[in-house]
């Protein structure tokens, strides 16, 4: 049963450390290379202050000089590490390597949400329409400014975005948005 | 219990003074409040605004809540310090949001059952209060509010970690749930501890009288859910409703008893000095006067001394706050004058001009 070779659960590296620990009578392993094992070491699965917790993570920030930077609100680890807060949505995936182990100890081991979903509503809808329209209008602006590259990337997203019923009139009134889950 | 079962609270309001759900969202699309611009973050508080300020989005929100409306938006930045301050005092808003000068409002109904912060750490920040113990009443309020705020709003939601909010340690369903408990016996028999050991290990956090970071002014604590990932709304609610709040109440019963059938001298010399300093101060700091109204508290609850009904006295632990003082009375000025303006309300509560 046991894998010769396990990567790391937050990147892609070989782990170095493995862990078996027991949540609720959920067995939950740990596989972690160098970097994040020094994030996690000694830790008790359960609340921590986040500052705290982000007082570890310190050790791993100065090894790497300089964490990412968020490119979409700017954010560097540094003022993720000084005030504990977030900038953004896209930060969540920015900083999603030192984020995890975060995570992890603040949740109780978990890393996965299982409550509610919003439903895909008529905001849902709404705000999907106005991102069509955006992305139409950028696509005629690239056409007529014959950037095919960039044309082609839209019509993919516009096509990704627009509903699947194909008699859809375009208004977005008839056909709904694919459901983004149910509320349990 | 060997509580008569005329005097046994069936609300358990002679523990849980009141009981409150809070959810944190952010609206898709923008940064969070921390990384907004002072023109972001009036964008966002339009898109809120304008989504939830119909009288139709309105009507819906209030009803879902089970308030009574109207729902109220009042603008931060103009509003005066003393009533800023007076909302903090109510726990209606956080004290982070009372100070400071960005663009931010706070919408709530006259009965305060439902509040709304608005650009406070995240976007929007709503808040289910009860009085007494009516956790799942609380809940079911908090949980139809979303639904009426999610079909007019589009929420940032990650299909992984659910839904995004600036602190990490709110991510997932982003929801505090929690109670206002009075132990002042438990602490007179040093049992907080045991508290506090459950609270660890059902991952629940334990606070002060104004939340985070604050002491227990007068013994009164606040219990709430601290792990908001990987554990549905539901089972935080069973948690807190079925296990944690029960027993809770159940050990401050039982020390409260012990207390009276063991100590009863000592409890009762106790309470009476507290009502008599009550009733005799003419000048008293919000410190001496929660400590004194939290041992007088003990002592009506367990039917030692008559005097104020617990309702008189839990709405005295807010008016004789700074703030509430000053509202009540504009004339006051100094210190001074606010600690007579306490004293005053206490003697008048306890039946002395």
């Amino acid at each position: 049963m046991a894998a010769p070779f396990r990567s790391c659960d937050h990147c892609g590296k070989p782990a170095v450390v493995h862990n078996t620990v027991i949540v609720n009578g959920k067995v939950i392993e740990h596989h972690l290379c160098e970097e994040h094992a020094a994030a996690v070491t000694g830790q008790p699965v359960g609340p921590v202050p986040i500052n705290a917790l982000l007082g570890q993570l310190a050790q791993v920030g100065a090894a790497r000089a300089r964490g990412p930077t968020c490119p979409s609100c700017g954010l560097t680890f540094h003022d993720f590490k000084s005030t504990g807060l977030l900038g953004c949505a896209r930060c969540y995936d920015t900083f999603a390597a030192t984020l995890v182990p975060v995570l992890e100890r603040a949740h109780g081991g978990a890393t996965q949400h299982v409550g509610r979903v919003p439903p895909a509503g008529d905001a849902a809808i709404k705000h999907r329409n106005e991102q069509l329209e955006r992305l139409a209008r950028e696509l005629g602006a690239a056409v007529a400014a014959e950037r095919y590259e960039e044309a082609a990337r839209l019509r993919d997203m516009i096509h990704a975005l627009r509903p699947q019923a194909p008699d859809a009139p375009g208004t977005g009134s008839a056909g709904a948005a694919p459901p983004r889950g149910s509320v349990p | 219990m060997s509580m008569p079962g005329a005097l046994r609270p069936t609300d358990d309001s002679d523990v849980v003074m009141s009981c409150r759900v809070r959810l944190a969202r952010n609206v898709a699309g923008m940064p969070f409040v921390g990384r907004s611009t002072h023109p972001q973050r009036r964008e966002a508080l339009e898109a809120i605004r304008s989504a939830c300020g119909t009288a139709e989005a309105t009507g819906s929100l209030v009803a879902a809540a089970g308030a009574t409306g109207p729902l109220a938006w009042v603008d931060m930045p103009s509003m005066p310090a003393r009533d800023r301050q007076l909302l903090w005092e109510r726990h209606l808003i956080s004290r982070n949001f009372a100070d400071g000068d960005s663009p931010r409002a706070v919408a709530l109904t006259q009965d305060e059952r439902f509040s709304m912060m608005v650009n406070e750490e995240d976007h929007l920040r709503v808040q289910v209060l009860r009085p007494g113990n009516a956790l799942r009443a609380a809940f079911d309020a908090a949980m139809a509010v979303d639904a009426a705020l999610a079909a007019r709003l589009d929420f940032a939601f990650h299909p992984r970690l659910g839904y995004l909010t600036a602190c990490p340690t709110n991510v997932g369903c982003g929801i505090r749930i929690g109670v206002m408990v009075h132990l002042r016996a438990l602490r007179l028999t040093n049992e907080l501890e045991k508290v506090k050991r459950a609270a660890k290990e059902l991952h629940l956090a334990h606070r002060g009288f104004h939340g985070e970071g604050t002491d227990a002014t007068g013994d009164w604590f606040q219990i709430s859910n601290q792990r908001t990932l990987g554990i549905a709304e539901s089972e935080l609610l069973e948690v807190l409703a079925a296990r944690v709040v029960p027993a809770i109440v159940n050990w401050e019963r039982e020390a409260r008893r012990a207390l009276v059938e063991r100590q009863r001298l000592l409890v009762e010399d106790r309470v009476h000095r507290g009502v008599a300093l009550l009733q005799a101060a003419r000048l008293l700091t919000l410190d001496e006067a929660m400590k004194q109204l939290s041992t007088v508290r003990l002592g009506v609850s367990t039917g030692l001394v008559g005097g104020p009904s617990l309702d008189t006295i839990n709405r005295l632990t807010i008016e004789i706050q700074s703030a509430h003082l000053r509202a009540a009375d504009p004339s006051i000025e100094g210190d001074d004058d606010e600690r007579a303006a306490r004293a005053r309300i206490m003697r008048a509560a306890f039946g002395v001009a």
